[in-house]
């Protein structure tokens, strides 16, 4: 008897729990949308009123908080130093604010996947690379930049960084930085700016150096270069999630011959972005086609010899084609299921206006997206911001599905260790392309 | 002349395998002591020695290495999570074990099955329940979520309490003892073994695990991390270039903890089994 009435007062206490669990975080779900819906519906109004005037809105949000604002930002690992100073700056800009702003780390190329796990869960302000705004706003993951707080998004930014955060015509993002590319570094010691301009110039140059050029051919970011170069056309469809590819069409073949014949030489190198460094700090590579990212290694590797271009022209059917690449934007995006969405946008307009832009360069080296900084000339003498401005005008910004990646990585591995097997090089073409245009299941 | 060749072919192969099983590690304690932080593909060996990698992670915590707050919260999780999940194994294993009661064989099987299920099936149900109640990036959460269901892992416990003889509970019963008072201190003085094989295992489930860690602790702030998902992050594209040889420390300073739980429980575990119990 006794045991049993203890089992039941156990069930039932642990039946109240559960049920106290819920109902305590359903009480608190009404008060945050509450709270969203003033915050947003103050910026439009105000947005309606006067888009110009900076000081009202922010006035207006500042009258409307009265709890403590409790932000979660995420930046990337290497970011962490200068958005912590940021943060500081920002929540001394608004003393009569209490803040309680935790900074997270996550990789800009990963934040995507970690965010549609649960975007509720997912910070209030948080980077990430232009290719996946797409995906984001498909799943509601970024509140539309419909209002603005401190300075105007749309205009003070480089067009293609302002083009790479809009879908739809609506701006769903603050451009960062405009520096996710791929251009060429190399060693000055054993090139001239002549030789540059070629790959075939460079191969020669290389070889008879005994060095090698290197690039990483086995990956659909890269490979893109030549195929598009070439003009071979590769679109994301309108349904936002398939491809539309033309790198099988008459002439691609002679791409691809142009690619095995480039790397047979053995001048050329397939290597993957690790292997590079290693590559370039051991002194066997003396030039590679790579992002700012590796701009520190090169530099440490080379010394003053170190020196950044345009990607060079490659030969297809004896004709230069100069080779394209992918322009890439580093954005950051607030989350519609913040609690605190005007908080939020006017962190992230902070984090991305000119001043922060330019700490962002001047403490990272990051080419920025705004044009005034941009324009500056601290920014303009960087060897590898100034060599991705010179591959601008030849780059398109990443705009495709995810089918692409494993056939277009497959076809660079086959055409960079040669066609061994000796496949028809149609064949092979045709077989990439199914792949990449494959519907999505 | 047969015997020689056949122990030299033996010894030969004993040899490559000990050769494949430990040059992974070998590779990792001998690039834990690199002076050069990034990945090098070109040697096996470091080409210059410092114990600097070390010092990092202990001395010199920054926004990517917190190791210190990484090990204490792991360790942390990993004992209170090998507590209660022992209690929670010997306990059904002894009542599977040694009571009788309606439906014994019946729970029993359920359990085993229910225990054959993968724990990452379930993933996604438990964070959402975990996020009903509140306790996604919580040490408690993960604690709740390591030993809420190590109950169900009795069997191997439950095996070796069969062994233990009847007679011996019996004689308890009659001097007056209660079920309690026989499990305490009659039947787990003589699972000294058991006892020590559970304790080990349910300290490695939480002390190595990735992937409920990172589902549950989402939040990306890196104080709160484990040293599962603190590793992981080092060789994150960006990173692994600066920090591959202190990853490398990292995965050496891991399995200290391991080792030395597993020298002092090896020798109670020998004990056990050496020991016995009944007098003849």
């Amino acid at each position: 008897m006794k045991k049993k009435l203890l089992a039941s007062l156990l069930t039932v206490s642990m039946v109240a729990a559960m049920l106290t669990g819920c109902g305590g975080s359903k009480e608190e779900a009404p008060a945050n949308t509450t709270e969203t819906t003033e915050a947003a519906g103050g910026a439009e109004s105000t947005d309606a009123a006067e888009s110009t005037d900076a000081a009202d809105p922010v006035a207006n949000l500042i009258a409307a908080t009265t709890d403590t604002v409790a932000l979660t930002v995420w930046a990337s690992e290497e970011d962490q130093t200068l958005t912590t100073e940021l943060l500081e700056k920002f929540k001394a800009q608004y003393p009569d604010v209490t803040f309680d702003i935790k900074l997270g780390s996550e990789s800009e190329s990963t934040a995507k996947d970690t965010i549609l796990a649960d975007v509720e869960a997912a910070a209030d302000v948080f980077a990430f690379a232009d290719d996946q705004i797409n995906e984001l706003v498909a799943a509601g993951a970024l509140q539309p930049v419909s209002a603005t707080y401190t300075y105007d998004v749309a205009g003070e930014n480089v067009a293609g960084a302002v083009e790479a955060a809009t879908v739809n015509g609506t701006l769903y993002a603050y451009p960062m930085t405009a520096d996710n590319g791929y251009f060429m570094f190399y060693d000055a010691s054993v090139f001239t700016e002549d030789d540059v301009q070629s790959l075939e110039k460079m191969i020669e140059v290389a070889g008879a150096a005994g060095k090698k050029v290197a690039m990483d051919i086995s990956n659909g970011w890269y490979i893109y270069s030549f195929f598009q170069g070439a003009g071979y056309d590769l679109t994301l469809n309108d349904d936002g999630v398939t491809n539309s590819c033309s790198w099988n069409a008459a002439g691609a073949t002679d791409v691809a011959q142009a690619i095995i014949d480039l790397c047979g030489t053995g001048v050329l190198v397939d290597l993957g972005d690790e292997e590079m460094a290693t590559a370039i700090a051991e002194g066997t590579v003396v030039a590679a086609v790579n992002g700012t990212w590796r701009a520190e290694t090169a530099s440490d590797a080379w010394g003053e010899n170190y020196a950044a271009t345009k990607l060079p022209t490659f030969e297809v059917a004896e004709e230069a084609k100069q080779m394209s690449s992918y322009s890439g934007y580093k954005l950051i995006g607030v989350n519609p299921y913040s609690a605190n969405v005007g908080w939020s946008m006017l962190l992230a307009e902070y984090l991305t206006n000119a001043d922060s832009q330019a700490a962002r360069f001047e403490a990272r080296g990051l080419g920025p997206a705004n044009s005034t900084v941009a324009a500056s000339s601290a920014v303009q003498e960087n060897p590898a911001i100034a060599a991705l401005a010179a591959q601008a005008a030849y780059a398109t910004p990443q705009r495709v599905g995810g089918n692409f990646w494993t056939p277009a990585e497959t076809l660079g591995q086959i055409l960079a260790s040669g066609n061994p097997d000796g496949t028809d090089l149609q064949t092979l073409l045709d077989t990439a392309v199914e792949g990449i245009t494959a519907p999505v299941q | 002349m047969k015997k020689q060749v056949r122990f030299v072919l033996r010894h030969v192969i004993l040899l490559l395998l000990a050769v494949f099983w430990l040059v992974p590690i070998v590779w990792l304690v001998a690039t834990s002591f690199s002076g050069y932080k990034g990945i090098n593909t070109a040697h096996f060996f470091p080409e210059t020695w410092s114990f600097d990698n070390y010092l990092a992670l202990f001395l010199r915590p920054d926004s990517v290495v917190q190791y210190k707050a990484w090990f204490m919260n792991t360790l942390v999780i990993a004992i209170f999570t090998c507590i209660i999940s022992t209690i929670f194994v010997l306990m059904v294993a002894y009542t599977m074990s040694c009571l009788r009661f309606k439906g014994r064989k019946g729970l029993m099987s359920f359990g085993i099955i229910l225990n054959m299920f993968p724990g990452v099936l379930s993933m996604i149900a438990v964070y959402f329940i975990l996020k009903s109640l509140g306790l996604t990036n919580s040490h408690v959460g993960m604690i709740i979520v390591y030993s809420a269901a190590s109950g169900l892992g009795y069997l191997i416990a439950k095996g070796f309490m069969d062994t233990i003889s009847i007679s011996l509970r019996e004689a308890a019963w009659l001097e007056g003892a209660s079920e309690a008072k026989i499990f305490w201190k009659i039947i787990l003085p003589l699972s000294k073994p058991i006892i020590v094989y559970t304790v080990i295992s349910s300290f490695l489930v939480p002390w190595g695990d990735f992937v409920f860690a990172k589902l549950i602790l989402n939040s990306g702030i890196s104080a709160d991390w484990t040293v599962a998902i603190g590793l992981y992050n080092m060789l994150n594209k960006s990173l692994i270039n600066k920090y591959f040889s202190i990853f490398c420390a990292g995965g050496v300073v891991v399995s200290i903890p391991i080792s030395i739980l597993f020298v002092i429980m090896q020798k109670f575990y020998v004990e056990g089994i050496t020991g016995g119990s009944v007098k003849g």
